[in-house]
């Protein structure tokens, strides 16, 4: 690693840049226009951002609020978990424990920085991951693993069975920094009784492990507290949904992303339902004013991501869409699969609902809810089976009037890469044109922007759709 | 004697296999070692390991698969779908890792273009990634429900005698490969590490009574001859990833220096080197020594443990320098194979960490070339 990336940590980098970034965002148009001078190279995020206006200044503090509660977290005496981006972050909360997400983090270092995170990236290779493993851990996780971030108390993962290159970052570096760890582990199957059993014993396991490591017991009344906030929440991202479906969708391309990063980031926090409300009110009032969400006004193509999006510097994946007049009509990740939601009807058995009356009650909704969150649903079995990927892209497909899918990850998506041929297959059969991207969505280095943007131009005009 | 390993090692429709076919008895496929052969003995059906040698391109395996995987599940979508399994009457498929289990997803669409490659009875074997006492439920019932599966559909019965009976005879099997090891722990080391490779790999084709058979003739001769083949060569081992490839010993062993004397290899010894319980329930036997008793890196968080089990067999065998290896694309061996060539390294045992494809040795020269150097280090 380059000796200048030793001299801070990652992190605290991260939260120095958006700390003053999120205050800033308060100020007059003149002061921004001053602070962009100074950011030169973070103005490219920074801009797009604060142009969704309040939901885009309150993302930013969102954002700012996670970065400071681990670097002062153990300063406030606190234990700090690294976990997954389909691990919901609302047990932790309950059990006082600081979140870090890697993947989230490593999106953000590569939207801010042209350098992305590959001398994180680079490192971890260099202390024994694989080149093709995937990048959304390595990139912070190469930091934490250079000793360039707060200290790991522990490792939670949950996706051994869903994605083995995952799972296997976390229990690398478990074994590399000697720290404890535990895996929540899914079966192939989903909404049968004895799978939600399994769900359910494991994760009480978890939480035994979780009380051990950090001194909390779990509290009956805060878990309560924090589930009724997702209670909340979920109503909120319903009622964004169902205004998604609307022809032009009313969201701003930009809103998929503040939904699924507050998600991972802070469900069951008052601070994202915030975030759901602004963005909310916002979208009602396009959708009443028969407005489309995109930048130019004009939706002509609503494209569904059926995995991830691309996370380059200055989102050139979504300045791209909106550019081109492509609604983003979300991905993967964007769906959380409460029986509220609007695609659900069709996919029985694949929902979860909230109990807060009993501690065993509130369990096993947590424990369901995670079961659902995006991959861990999605691909734990075969993708052709009821419920799994296949069925799931052609519901969400279908309700959200999408006209094409794309299909991104990383080298490292050794489980799609496993089967998206075929998968891309019987979606075409369905009638929607699918682009298999080859690009890295964490590192920019496997494949240019440049070709990708090529390639995705390339995509919709061989297929006659733009 | 040597010979029929070998015809079974080496070959994906071997003698053996023929012979069983010939007589009208049934074949059913394994992808990974968490399926238990004693369900499948105990039916008088013959499991075998399904491998992907003998493959000379990967038109059908590439059609199916992404590029970032593994070519070994790609090598027996490619054979699967030449019909060189032809003679399974079924597939057993488990989430061993990500790639392996997309077999399931990859062979069957496969078997939408290419009539008959799909054998009759295929079926997904849900095995958990791990060992607290739910995971070992989990595992249990699902040996229950394949038990049922097979049942009903070769219209067999498998009772808890016949499977404890079973469990004897694979044993046995288990004992035999035990004492074989014990052989190659001696100075004189008895055997080469490309026949005893080659056996073990033998072991997971071959009808359970003739493979034990011929080995214990195999043992008492090597007992009462106690060939020396050790001289003064490297005393080496052998980990990572799935490898049946005869030929990769073959290639370090045809250094004059080098003697392989140990593996910790997904094919090999690593899940014949404990026996089952004989008594009680067959089934949560089982599943306690199949998922329980279980060091593969896929079951995460049990480093430490591996680690243990490594420093057990170098030093037991006498083991001066630890060859890794993993195929390309394998997150879980490629990476802790780093961890133990650190952990190794700081104790003073060198270690070589290659990175390949699976199949014909088609990089010979080059990990040839590592190889050597490899030596040259020892020496």
């Amino acid at each position: 690693m380059r000796p200048e990336m030793k001299e801070f940590n990652y992190d605290w980098m991260l939260w120095r840049i958006l700390d003053p970034a999120s205050r800033t965002a308060d100020g007059t148009a003149k002061e921004l226009q001053h602070m962009y001078r100074f950011a030169p190279y973070f103005k490219g995020i920074l801009q797009p951002i604060l142009q969704e206006g309040a939901p885009g200044i309150h993302f930013l503090k969102l954002l700012n609020q996670y970065l400071e509660n681990v670097n002062t977290a153990h300063s406030r005496g606190k234990k700090i978990a690294i976990t997954t981006f389909c691990f919901s972050p609302a047990i932790c909360y309950a059990l006082d424990i600081v979140p870090v997400t890697l993947e989230v983090i490593t999106a953000v270092g590569g939207l801010m920085w042209k350098r992305g995170t590959f001398d994180y990236l680079d490192y971890a290779c260099e202390i024994g991951f694989t080149e093709t493993s995937c990048s959304s851990q390595r990139g912070a996780l190469g930091a934490y693993l250079a000793g360039l971030g707060e200290e790991i108390d522990m490792v939670l993962c949950d996706t051994p069975g869903i994605c083995d290159t995952n799972a296997n970052a976390f229990a690398f570096a478990a074994a590399f920094l000697k720290k404890p760890f535990y895996q929540l582990n899914y079966p192939q199957g989903l909404g049968d009784k004895r799978t939600d059993t399994y769900h359910v014993d494991d994760y009480k396991a978890m939480i035994r492990f979780m009380e051990a490591h950090s001194g909390n017991q779990l509290d009956e009344d805060r878990l309560r507290e924090i589930l009724m906030e997702i209670d909340q929440q979920d109503a909120l991202i319903a009622d964004l949904e169902d205004m998604h479906r609307l022809v032009p969708t009313p969201l701003p391309p930009m809103y998929n992303l503040f939904n699924y990063v507050g998600r991972f980031l802070f469900s069951g926090s008052p601070e994202y339902t915030r975030l759901l409300e602004q963005m909310v009110a916002k979208t009602r009032e396009n959708a009443e004013a028969g407005r489309s969400g995109l930048h130019s006004g004009k939706e002509k193509l609503r494209a569904f991501l059926c995995y991830i999006d691309h996370y380059s510097l200055n989102w050139n994946f979504w300045k791209w869409l909106d550019d081109h007049g492509i609604a983003h009509m979300g991905g993967i990740l964007s769906r959380g699969f409460r029986d509220n939601a609007c695609y659900v009807a069709d996919l029985p058995g694949s929902s979860y609902g909230v109990e807060t009356g009993t501690l065993d009650a509130m369990i096993d909704s947590i424990a369901q809810m995670n079961a659902r969150l995006p991959m861990v649903r999605s691909i734990r079995g075969p993708f052709d089976q009821p419920n799994m990927w296949l069925e799931e892209s052609l519901a969400v497909a279908k309700i959200f009037k999408a006209e094409c899918m794309i299909y991104n990850g990383t080298p490292g998506c050794r489980n799609t890469w496993g089967m998206v041929k075929p998968f891309a297959r019987e979606i075409e059969k369905h009638g929607y044109p699918v682009h298999i991207m080859y690009a890295d969505a964490f590192d920019d280095r496997v494949e240019s922007w440049a070709a990708t943007a090529e390639r995705l131009n390339e995509f919709f005009q061989v297929r006659g759709l733009l | 004697m040597m010979e029929m390993f070998y015809d079974a090692a080496t070959r994906v429709n071997g003698r053996a296999i023929g012979d069983w076919k010939a007589r009208g008895r049934k074949i059913v496929g394994c992808t990974c070692s968490y399926v238990p052969g004693e369900v499948f003995h105990a039916a008088g059906i013959l499991p075998v390991r399904l491998r992907g040698i003998e493959t000379d391109n990967m038109a059908i395996g590439d059609a199916y698969f992404g590029p970032y995987i593994c070519s070994f599940p790609k090598c027996i979508l490619q054979l699967a779908g030449e019909g060189r399994f032809a003679f399974l009457d079924g597939a057993i498929i488990t989430p061993g890792c990500d790639a392996m289990r997309r077999l399931d997803d990859c062979w069957r669409k496969a078997g939408e273009d290419h009539a008959g490659i799909v054998p009759p009875f295929f079926y997904y074997f849900d095995v958990p990634h791990k060992t607290a006492p739910h995971g070992i439920q989990w595992f249990g019932e699902e040996i229950r429900n394949l038990i049922r599966a097979v049942e009903e559909h070769f219209d067999v019965r498998i009772d808890d005698d016949s499977l404890r009976a079973s469990i004897v005879t694979y044993n046995k099997g288990r004992r035999l490969l035990k004492s074989l090891e014990d052989i190659r722990r001696t100075p004189h080391v008895g055997i080469t590490g490309t026949d005893a490779f080659a056996l073990a790999v033998a072991g997971t084709v071959l009808p359970r009574e003739s493979f034990t058979e011929n080995l214990e003739k195999l043992i008492r001769s090597l007992e009462e001859r106690k060939p020396d083949i050790a001289g003064s060569k490297k005393r080496l081992m052998t980990l990572g990833s799935i490898s049946d490839d005869i030929d990769l010993i073959q290639l370090i062993e045809e250094h004059s220096n080098a003697l392989v004397v140990a593996e910790n290899l997904c094919f090999g010894v690593r899940y014949e080197g404990h026996e089952i319980d004989e008594t009680g329930d067959p089934v949560t036997a089982l599943a306690d020594g199949y998922l329980g008793k279980s060091t593969c890196p896929r079951m995460y968080g049990k480093y430490e443990e591996r680690l243990g089990i490594l420093k057990q067999i170098i030093a037991r065998a006498g083991v001066e320098g630890v060859i890794m290896q993993n195929i390309r694309f394998c997150d879980l061996h490629g990476s802790e194979n780093s961890l133990f060539e650190r952990d190794l390294e700081a104790m003073g045992i060198p270690c070589l960490k290659i990175e390949r494809e699976y199949g014909p040795l088609v990089e010979k020269g080059r990990i040839r070339m590592r190889l050597d150097a490899f030596m040259e280090r020892m020496e």
